[in-house]
């Protein structure tokens, strides 16, 4: 066939695909039923698609069915291997992320016009802030109700008067808005707290862009990452030196929204840390390393204002810093937001913006927001009474209805006589508790459903940050659809899937920006920042687990193969006890003796119920891993979600069982090889190493032991050779059955086996020597004392001579170095005296 | 009358503490009737660092950091105040609740005296709809605040039974409520609780009772402890009022008050956070003598 009539068929397949995609096009417009007498993003009023949704289902329309499911199956896989999760409150485990296949689409003249109504109001919310807790002339002069703002338990009276360190309120605000009847994007909350989403919604993007690659990129759609680098640059601008160090305050691994606090910490190269790895010292916040105190300059937190100390706020607060607040009064640390930025989510205050905005700026606000009327005042009360039926009653502040539960709004409509009657009394009472919302319907947008689209209503979280040149928007944000026709309801907790946001512009999009800093400012670096001790600590025990795990996977492995020592000898027998009673010591299986191979053998890998089982060591890895997300590689994580996946994933037979433990234990080898390849050989990688060699010395010198005792016979040294992985090593340099001397030299003594014990005090004889030292008197410090000693032994010990006692006395001077290298390095660690409160009413 | 105070605060703690930062509320307020002359204050071991400024609510607070390894605090604080107040008599006219209800909320000032920061829930004192109700039986429609106050402060006295051993810090103000007992700090929070449950501005006081009564007097309970109780803003003129529901009087010249907050957690004397021993043991000591 000719190049022509290739050309030719391709061309008539691409037509025919064309119109494939517009009969598809037209038959979703055809099905796509709107919910009466409520505005639609992607069909107007006369039911015609708009232009920014046509041109993404032209191209959309344009897949095959089958390559769509195929490109939303991607999305969902990169989402459960990035480990993308939330916890909703309550939960006890992470919940998978879930996400709307298709994006949101603004058109670039709409978004415009948003951008402007959010930078006016940012603008205007620094500055109302500034007033309460400055000067006070808003609520002096009569702008303000003083009630509105004391009754918020985000007024922070003990900021009063503290100017905020860098010199704003807030860095970061968010607004969620909603389109309502009238077409205008419509403000239904503020948020400048804490606000989150900012790191999923980065992830969204991640996703689906990937997914839909081509047709992202011919929409023209705005990176995010700009709006990122400009929010990390301000920040680290408001420091008061150069190089600040930076961290970001997350409650720790069980908030809802943890995946994004380290998502952030990682994509702006910032610190995780909890309140207990940080520390008040000469009016500074300082943070814990293995290397002692290092001045932090800022905080981008995620815990609440009112958690941040417990020596001036909740007292019951173990998530804070104790002495935080007095070292802002000092100027010594910036946080985003400034303590105290909450007020201004509440809802009493909604109704006095449109006056400040005209006081403040002198221009009227660009942006309506949710009509609200705040029931401390007696007009707006009897407005609410007397129209009770047709306004949604919230808290004034935040949280739920007083007296009312703690979720969603109340509707009197909907409540039997004695509650409407609780309602009206309590509103009359202490209306001040109490705000009337209009109830506002708000546009849907489209949601893939079996190869059709529905329309649901959404929120859209809009996102500012604070720049040196004005506020930066995200093009873009964090959508959540809800599952209900009321879209106020949405949260995340309430099974509502989130969707990425494109800014869709007819003008081609730059492309060059990234995270990474222009050239000129550069300055090279060598070694990253510092360790913290907890995630020293974490990375020490995630060595640990993972090569106790490895450990068990041997033992499993030697039990249950068919050349092992089940072959019904009497020395057989012994050996396999020796086996199962290693297996019963480490917590692995239960006690009974007389438990068939098989089960044994499949309990040690797989039991849920057993602590020591090969899962339950990869469980714990994973948890341990999960308060390291922001120093681990993808790869890494997802080796470690893959094994628990595999040992949780129940096996029958001997044949599956070994090959589980085999395919798990190659696994474990990936992991070791990606932490030996890519890790930088900073203090991370060495406290992860440090795990792994102790923990691989204390078990070699066990097998020992147990396997190559004075007695014992070929089949026992032979398993001996095959828990520590030298069968190959021994043959080739003996040509014998396994010997007594010979094997216990190898296993134990041969400084050139990386498998040997001597060779793993070796290597953490090197690693502690290149630690820092934390005492300046000049005296080897403990964990070196123990490790020098154990290699001179090892050096000069001779296999014939070595007694089974030496041994043993080894094992335990490991133990002890253990022990040494976590009172000295993370003496914060889970073990470690917290603060605690002075008690009695004292 | 002229008082010499001393309030000697002890921790005995289990085994020795390596960092201690305290928040200390000691010293008597000067202004309402009463003047401050002379105050002091020794901390062993000796701290490291002293702070010292004035709260949001105008409290006199030290903030004391001490980094020395050690087994027990002493906290000696000696005050000699001047007090001299006129309290109006129980049965006094005043203005309707209702009416001081409204106009709190109209307070155009954030200010630790502006009855706007006091009708809200605080972190100790919920708004409880039950106690709100038990409250409200002393109020009725268009009563004068003064009565409705009093009718409560003699209602907790009576219907409450003071017991040391009954109560802890900790212990929610619901539970004090439903089994009716508790210790001065208790019966202040439930009065404060029922008072703002009706929309009343009502503020937490902790000071010190004289410790000998006047002759023919008898000793009022609380005497050899700090001691709280309740300030009810009454409308501009009347201003502060101060109950103390333990006693069931209006506060006079055998009060001396050292701190004003929303609830105890405001006010507390001594506060702090210890890094080393959760086995503590606490001591107070007080003492109040009439100088002249």
């Amino acid at each position: 066939m000719g190049e022509g009539a290739a050309e030719q068929d391709d061309k008539a397949g691409r037509t025919q695909g064309q119109r494939e995609g517009q009969r598809r096009f037209a038959q979703w417009v055809r099905d796509y039923s709107r919910l009466p007498g409520i505005p639609d993003e992607f069909l107007g009023p006369d039911g015609v698609p708009r232009a920014v949704w046509s041109r993404f289902f032209d191209a959309f329309g344009a897949l095959a069915p089958d390559e769509i499911e195929r490109r939303f199956g991607m999305a969902d896989r990169h989402l459960r291997e990035a480990g993308v999760t939330y916890r909703a409150p309550g939960d006890s485990a992470d919940r998978p992320w879930s996400i709307s296949h298709l994006p949101l689409l603004i058109d670039e003249a709409d978004w415009k016009q948003l951008c402007a109504g959010i930078t006016q109001r940012a603008d205007l919310l620094e500055r109302v802030l500034g007033d309460i807790y400055g000067e006070g002339r808003l609520v002096a002069e009569g702008a303000l109700p003083a009630a509105a703002i004391a009754g918020s338990p985000e007024y922070l009276r003990p900021v009063c008067g503290v100017p905020p360190p860098g010199g704003r309120y807030l860095s970061l605000y968010a607004a969620d808005v909603g389109r309502g009847p009238d077409g205008r994007w419509w403000v239904l909350g503020d948020r400048t707290q804490a606000p989150s989403g900012a790191g999923y919604a980065l992830e969204n993007r991640l996703v689906l862009s990937r997914a839909f690659s081509d047709l992202y990129k011919s929409m023209n759609v705005p990176r995010v990452a700009p709006f990122f680098e400009a929010f990390r640059d301000s920040l680290r601008a408001r420091a008061d030196r150069d190089e600040p160090r930076i961290g970001v305050l997350t409650p720790g691994s069980f908030s809802e929204t943890y995946f994004e606090h380290a998502t952030l910490a990682r994509y702006l190269g910032f610190l995780l840390v909890e309140g207990d790895d940080l520390a008040v010292s000469d009016n500074r916040i300082h943070i814990r390393t293995v290397a002692g105190l290092k001045r932090l300059d800022v905080l981008l937190r995620r815990v609440d204002s009112n958690s941040l100390d417990p020596l001036e706020l909740d007292a019951s607060s173990h998530l804070g810093v104790p002495g935080l607040i007095d070292v802002l009064r000092k100027d010594g640390v910036v946080v985003a937001n400034m303590p105290g930025s909450g007020v201004l989510e509440a809802r009493a205050l909604l109704g006095f913006l449109p006056a400040l905005s005209r006081r403040m700026l002198g221009e009227e606000l660009k942006m309506p927001h949710i009509a609200t009327w705040w029931c401390g005042q007696r007009v707006a009360r009897e407005e609410v009474l007397s129209r009770l039926d047709e306004v949604a009653i919230e808290g004034a502040y935040r949280g739920g209805v007083p007296g009312f539960g703690s979720s969603g709004p109340v509707l009197a409509s909907e409540l039997d006589a004695s509650d409407r009657k609780r309602l009206v009394d309590a509103i009359t009472t202490r209306g001040m508790d109490y705000v009337g919302q209009e109830v506002v319907r708000l546009s849907t947008m489209p949601v893939w459903e079996r190869g059709q689209i529905t329309p649901r209503p959404f929120v859209l979280r809009v996102f500012a940050a604070a720049t040196p040149d004005g506020w930066a928007i995200m093009p873009g944000g964090f959508c959540r659809i809800a599952d209900q026709p009321d879209a106020r309801a949405v949260s995340m907790g309430d099974g509502a899937r989130a969707a990425d946001v494109w800014v869709v512009s007819d003008k081609q999009v730059a492309t060059a920006a990234t995270l990474l800093p222009a050239t000129d400012k550069v300055r090279i670096r060598r070694i990253a920042g510092v360790l913290p001790s907890r995630a020293a600590d974490n990375l020490f025990w995630l060595g640990r687990y993972l090569e106790r795990a490895e450990a068990t996977l041997r033992l499993v492995r030697a039990l249950g193969s068919p050349s092992g020592p089940n072959k019904g000898t009497a020395a057989s027998l012994q050996s396999a006890e020796r086996i199962q009673r290693l297996l019963v010591a480490w917590g692995a299986t239960s006690q009974t003796s007389r438990m068939a191979a098989g089960r044994i053998v499949a309990e040690a890998l797989q039991s849920e119920a057993r602590s020591g089982s090969a899962l339950s060591l990869v469980r714990a890895a994973q948890r341990t891993a999960t308060s390291l997300r922001e120093r681990l590689s993808p790869d890494a994580w997802q080796v470690i979600t893959e094994m628990a996946e595999r040992l949780a994933y129940e096996v029958e037979g001997d044949d599956s069982v070994l090959s589980a433990a085999e395919l798990t234990l190659q696994e474990l080898a990936s992991f070791a090889g990606l932490a030996q390849e890519n890790m930088n050989r900073a203090a991370g990688w060495r406290f992860l190493d440090i795990g792994r060699r102790t923990e691989r010395a204390i078990n070699t010198t066990r097998f020992t032991r147990q396997f190559a005792y004075d007695e014992a016979g070929d089949e026992d040294l032979d398993i001996l050779l095959t828990l520590v992985d030298c069968q190959i090593t021994y043959r080739s340099r003996y040509l014998l059955a396994p010997i007594l001397a010979p094997v216990r030299d190898l296993a134990v003594l041969d400084p050139y086996n990386p498998r040997s014990v001597a060779f793993q005090v070796a290597a953490l004889n090197e690693h502690i020597a290149a630690l820092p030292s934390l005492k300046e008197h000049g005296l080897i410090e403990k964990p070196q004392r123990l490790a020098v000693a154990m290699q001179a032994m090892l050096a000069t010990a001779e296999a014939e001579k070595l007694e089974v006692k030496t041994l043993f006395a080894l094992e335990q001077d490991l133990l002890s170095l253990a022990d040494a290298i976590g009172q000295h390095y993370f003496p914060h660690g889970p073990n470690a005296s917290r603060p605690e409160k002075l008690t009695g009413l004292a | 009358m002229i008082y010499d105070i001393r309030h000697v605060t002890t921790y005995e703690y289990g085994s020795p503490v390596s960092v201690a930062r305290c928040t200390l509320r000691l010293e008597p307020r000067t202004g309402n009737g009463q003047e401050l002359i002379s105050h002091r204050v020794e901390i062993r071991p000796r701290p490291s660092e002293r702070n010292v400024r004035r709260d949001f609510f105008g409290t006199l607070t030290e903030s004391v950091v001490i980094e020395a390894a050690h087994g027990n605090l002493r906290i000696d604080s000696r005050s000699r105040v001047a007090v001299s107040r006129r309290p109006p008599a129980r049965d006094a006219s005043s203005p309707s609740w209702e009416s001081i209800r409204d106009i709190a909320l109209e307070a155009t000032s954030l200010g630790p005296s502006s009855p706007v920061g006091y009708v809200f829930a605080s972190p100790l004192v919920p708004v409880l709809p039950p106690l709100s109700a038990y409250a409200g039986m002393s109020f009725a429609p268009g009563a004068g605040i003064l009565a409705g106050a009093v009718d409560l402060m003699h209602r907790v006295r009576t219907e409450f039974r003071y017991d040391p051993k009954a109560t802890v810090i900790s212990t929610p103000l619901g539970e004090v409520f439903d089994k009716r007992h508790g210790v001065c700090q208790d019966f202040a929070h439930v009065m404060i609780a029922g008072l703002r449950g009706l929309g009343l501005p009502a503020a937490y006081v902790s000071g010190y009772l004289r410790t000998i009564p006047p002759p023919g007097q008898a000793r009022l309970q609380g005497a050899d402890a700090t001691h709280a109780w309740v300030s009810l803003w009454c409308g501009a003129e009347l201003g502060w009022v101060d109950f103390d529901p333990t006693n069931d009087l209006l506060i006079g010249d055998d009060h001396i008050v050292l701190a004003v907050g929303r609830d105890f957690s405001d006010v507390s004397p001594v506060d702090g956070i210890i890094v080393g021993s959760p086995k503590q043991k606490l001591g107070v000591a007080v003492d109040v003598l009439l100088v002249e």
